[in-house]
């Protein structure tokens, strides 16, 4: 009787693990608001009431996450729509399974290129010649600034772009390395209230786009085998972004924890906002922009980027 | 003695008060510095809630795995190609084509093979160790008095007992400066890793209190990490003196 029972609960333990090891998750971003909408399934328990456990891993630079998916180290992670379209065409399997955020007019509001004082942009040639740092070269920012750029009529290459990381801005600004930074909130708001110079250019404003800025990802072996936990993801993302785009404090909360910024900051700026759905069209525009700036190599099948 | 380690204490401890007065009097506005007292603090309530203990654990952790495992692979083919030298000509050339590539270069192809985690940090931590620990005991056992060899020929040994009763006991010094250097590495090349990929220990938690924005949190760490390289120097360097006495001291220079 004690060797069934024995070899019940050892049965048990060895069926339950694979089980329980699945409908666990690990999601890792960048300390940004983007993932907000899955900090706040943590924290409020909206993964939990579908059944799924997840834990947020905080990823230092954006472009290791496609890496980190794929290594299974993290199973969802919220690359930038330039990051994931660059891995995709660099042959790494990954699949897009949820919207993240989106750009709006509120969040466009916050990306601007700021000026070093001496300096003042009246139109985008202004910028010709001149040295912008960017967070990254090919990054979200970068991309949406060399878009502008063209639209403007002005030709990118006589732009001279160096790679500035967000915490150093200002300090790189106060020395007066760069002429200018493509930066977004608080930045804007720290670096004007230290009198380092103003905004030059809100180029994403005049823009006016609505696609993503960063959606959840997945390898695609993992999602084509996990459909249910994918399912239940969304779900539970659908039932949280509202939240984050209506309840300006409980967002702030769980950005705050997350991202370990001090909560006056993070409350100071509206987060990017949340957007559950990903439509292949709102890719089509990053493809197009990516292509014509030369980042992407391979002609990319929309319908295989997302995970129907 | 003491009056001099207070003395050499002048400058640094003046420094840091001329930081501090500064940084009050301009009311420092920066993402990367802060008055030396705001360090203090957040070093403080950093080992009050264990966040800066766990994170040394991590970084303790896979270090001295990574020093254990390189510097075991390092030692065995340094002894082998320190007393073989037709293998250690043989292998000149692939050992010199490995050795340069930086550890760190590897970290792609780390973290897509291995993933996050220890795992990863302990084969790069490894990989680095294994060729100052190499060479220096290569050197060491070539170097090891041809007397002792000849009386281990003359006493027939095995190779495995000349290895176990000549060849390690008297390059057992050197060898032991390798592992001093070793451990060194260690400790940067984990760190590194940490910054730049792993989201465990003090590197990943330096990189989080920047992008935290939390200059102060920040440089804690960063101090933090030099007290453990300054205890993890002193430590060894106590034990080789301790180990070897003056043996270790006229190797030292060597």
């Amino acid at each position: 009787m004690v060797r069934i029972l024995a070899a019940t609960v050892l049965a048990s333990v060895l069926t339950a693990g694979p089980a329980a090891a699945q409908n666990k998750i690990q999601i890792g971003c960048t300390a940004t608001s983007d993932c907000a909408s899955a900090m706040l399934a943590i924290d409020e328990g909206v993964f939990r009431k579908h059944g799924i456990e997840a834990e947020m891993v905080l990823i230092g630079i954006n472009s290791n996450i496609p890496a980190a998916i794929l290594s299974n180290s993290i199973q969802v992670g919220g690359p930038t729509s330039t990051v994931f379209l660059q891995a995709a065409d660099g042959g790494l399997d990954l699949v897009a399974i949820g919207g993240a955020t989106v750009m709006s007019p509120v969040t466009n509001n916050n990306i601007a290129a700021f000026v070093k004082n001496g300096i003042t942009i009246n139109s985008p040639k202004d910028f010709i010649g001149k040295k912008v740092g960017a967070p990254g070269l090919g990054a979200f920012l970068h991309v949406l600034f060399v878009k502008w750029l063209i639209e403007k009529g002005v030709d990118p290459k006589q732009v001279n772009f160096v790679e500035v990381t967000f915490p150093t801005m200002m300090d790189i600004m106060k020395s007066g390395s760069v002429d200018a930074v493509l930066t977004g909130e608080p930045f804007v708001t720290r670096m004007t209230n230290a009198g380092l110079g103003s905004v030059g250019a809100r180029y994403a404003s005049e823009l006016n786009r609505t696609e993503p800025i960063i959606f959840y990802a997945a390898s695609r072996e993992w999602a084509e085998k996990n459909p249910e936990v994918v399912k239940k993801f969304r779900a539970a993302i659908a039932e949280t972004a509202p939240v984050v785009n209506d309840d300006r404090e409980k967002a702030s909360v769980s950005i705050s924890k997350f991202t370990k910024q001090p909560i006056e900051l993070v409350k100071a700026t509206p987060p990017n906002r949340s957007e559950p759905v990903l439509k292949p069209e709102q890719l089509a525009w990053w493809i197009e922009i990516m292509s014509s700036q030369k980042m992407l190599q391979s002609k990319m099948d929309l319908n295989k980027l997302i995970l129907k | 003695m003491m009056a001099d380690r207070v003395k050499a204490l002048a400058l640094p401890v003046s420094l840091l008060l001329i930081f501090e007065i500064w940084a009050r009097s301009v009311h420092l506005h920066s993402d990367s510095l802060a008055p030396p007292s705001a360090i203090v603090v957040a070093l403080w309530s950093a080992l009050a809630d264990g966040a800066i203990l766990t994170a040394t654990r991590d970084t303790l952790l896979s270090a001295f795995a990574g020093l254990f495992l390189g510097g075991s692979i390092g030692l065995a083919l340094g002894i082998l190609l320190g007393l073989l030298q037709p293998v250690d000509r043989l292998m000149e050339v692939t050992i010199e084509a490995i050795r340069p590539i930086p550890s760190i270069a590897l970290l792609p192809i780390a973290l897509i093979a291995l993933g996050f985690g220890y795992r990863m940090e302990i084969a790069i931590v490894g990989f680095a160790c294994v060729w100052p620990v190499l060479i220096l005991t290569r050197a060491a056992v070539r170097e090891v008095e041809p007397r002792l060899m000849e009386v281990s020929h003359a006493l027939r040994l095995s190779p495995a007992d000349r290895v176990r009763k000549i060849v390690v006991p008297a390059a057992l010094p050197r060898i032991f400066v390798a592992f001093r250097l070793a451990a060194g590495i260690a400790l940067i090349v984990a760190v590194t890793v940490e910054i730049a990929i792993n989201p465990i220990g003090l590197g990943a938690a330096i990189m989080a209190a920047q992008q935290g924005l939390q200059a102060d949190l920040m440089l804690a760490y960063l101090f933090w990490i030099g007290l453990i390289g300054f205890g993890l120097n002193a430590g060894l360097n106590l034990m080789q003196a301790r180990l070897f006495g003056r043996a270790a001291l006229v190797r030292d220079d060597a």
